[in-house]
């Protein structure tokens, strides 16, 4: 597939070709009054050829390359999020990297108690899940709603993967379900992530 | 002190190997190994199972929010009181006063309050009718429910007929068929905290004697 790159910035709204003519890809939409494929990001445009096996034979035209385009969470996707607020319910968290990239514009995220761990998810205590200001890694579940993503750890290799504790010192972890200060020596409940192979 | 193990309670973080004291108050001592700060301030720390007055700040679709004078705001829910269900979910209006229940106060959470002992009955919780509620320190609500009783509260209960809730929050409420015995109890407790017990004694014989 070769990419045919022309120099020409769009911003929102404009019309990137004809619905019969181009397909719309990452930063477009079709329209379905007037079948035309208008432009929803600001960036470059480029047009994407299509494989020649495919069907549908009409090129993609997608808007690409604007510095203000940080990582967005997806479903599916695997985010490190802070914890801001633990309720009985559910916890808050602000997500600051998306894979492996750092995003440009705070993310909501929201663990709810059912989607913490795996088992007896009725049981869970959310303080002995978490606390404010630990770093989590989770895996995006949906959308959610206006507010936030809904974020879950309900496997074994996500959860807490740094935290404080209340003495101040950064906490190692001691199984699944504890972490201990290096400076009281005293116990915490976190769920856990595991880290390496 | 050698080779044992020391259960810190309030105003006593450990620093390394050393013990420090954070709080000014008395050390108290509970055996086996409890060692804590007492001392009396106007803030107060929730704690679970405590009973404290509340007062009811907002209402959501599940929670009632009540100020129980600490860092946060307390939840009530809707149906922690006995025999609650969605369908007789009472009614507070803001600024109604409560005698609640702590159920559980993490850090960093809000409070949970309930309406309900361990059994789920109601006992003596619930809202609080009529009367005046006083503000106090933490320290006199603890003595004013400590036993044997506080002096100032027995001599006055000979004399006068009232009733009293107190909470351990540095707030206490006082009904009786006359304001001017609530007014009169009120001010008589919470002067009273100041005084020593010599003074506390000196104090009730003259208010009582010009009651008569």
């Amino acid at each position: 597939m070769k990419e045919e790159e022309e120099i020409e910035m769009v911003t929102p709204g404009e019309v990137l070709g004809k619905g019969s003519e181009v397909k719309a890809g990452k930063g477009a939409y079709l329209s379905p009054d007037n079948n035309t494929v208008f432009a929803s990001l600001t960036g470059r445009r480029s047009l994407v050829h299509p494989s020649p096996h495919s069907p549908d034979q009409r090129p993609t035209v997608e808007v690409i390359g604007h510095k203000a385009h940080g990582p967005v969470p997806e479903p599916g996707c695997v985010v490190i999020a802070r914890v801001t607020k633990v309720m009985a319910r559910m916890a808050s968290a602000d997500i600051m990297c998306v894979g492996s990239k750092s995003v440009r514009e705070k993310f909501s995220g929201v663990i709810r108690q059912q989607d913490v761990r795996a088992t007896e998810i009725d049981k869970v205590d959310m303080h002995s899940s978490f606390r404010p200001g630990d770093i989590v890694k989770a895996s995006v579940i949906s959308l959610g709603d206006a507010r936030a993503y809904y974020l879950s750890t309900a496997q074994n290799e996500l959860g807490v993967v740094s935290a404080e504790s209340m003495a101040g010192g950064t906490m190692v972890p001691v199984s699944w379900t504890e972490m201990q200060c290096p400076l009281t020596g005293q116990i915490e409940q976190r769920k856990v992530a595991k880290v390496g192979a | 002190m050698a080779n044992q193990t020391l259960k810190l309670g309030g105003g006593l973080p450990q620093d390394g190997d050393a013990i420090c004291v954070m709080k000014a108050g008395k050390l108290r001592f509970m055996k086996p190994n409890k060692y804590w700060v007492e001392s009396s301030q106007k803030r107060y720390v929730p704690s679970a199972g405590d009973n404290v007055l509340g007062v009811v700040v907002d209402t959501k679709p599940e929670n009632f929010l009540v100020d129980i004078k600490g860092p946060a705001l307390a939840f009530l829910p809707v149906l922690s009181f006995e025999g609650g269900t969605r369908r007789n979910i009472p009614k507070f209006e803001v600024g109604t006063l409560l005698y609640v229940r702590v159920v559980s106060a993490n850090t960093g959470m809000n409070p949970e309050l309930t309406c309900m002992d361990a059994n789920g009955k109601a006992a003596e919780y619930g809202v609080l009718k009529e009367g005046y509620m006083f503000e106090s320190s933490t320290g006199l609500s603890r003595a004013l429910l400590s036993s044997p009783p506080h002096p100032v509260l027995e001599g006055l209960g000979k004399k006068l007929s009232f009733e009293i809730a107190v909470g351990i929050n540095g707030r206490f409420w006082v009904n009786a068929s006359q304001s001017s015995t609530v007014i009169l109890v009120g001010n008589a407790i919470q002067k009273s905290e100041s005084l020593s017990l010599v003074q506390q004694k000196i104090y009730l014989e003259k208010l009582l004697k010009s009651i008569q």
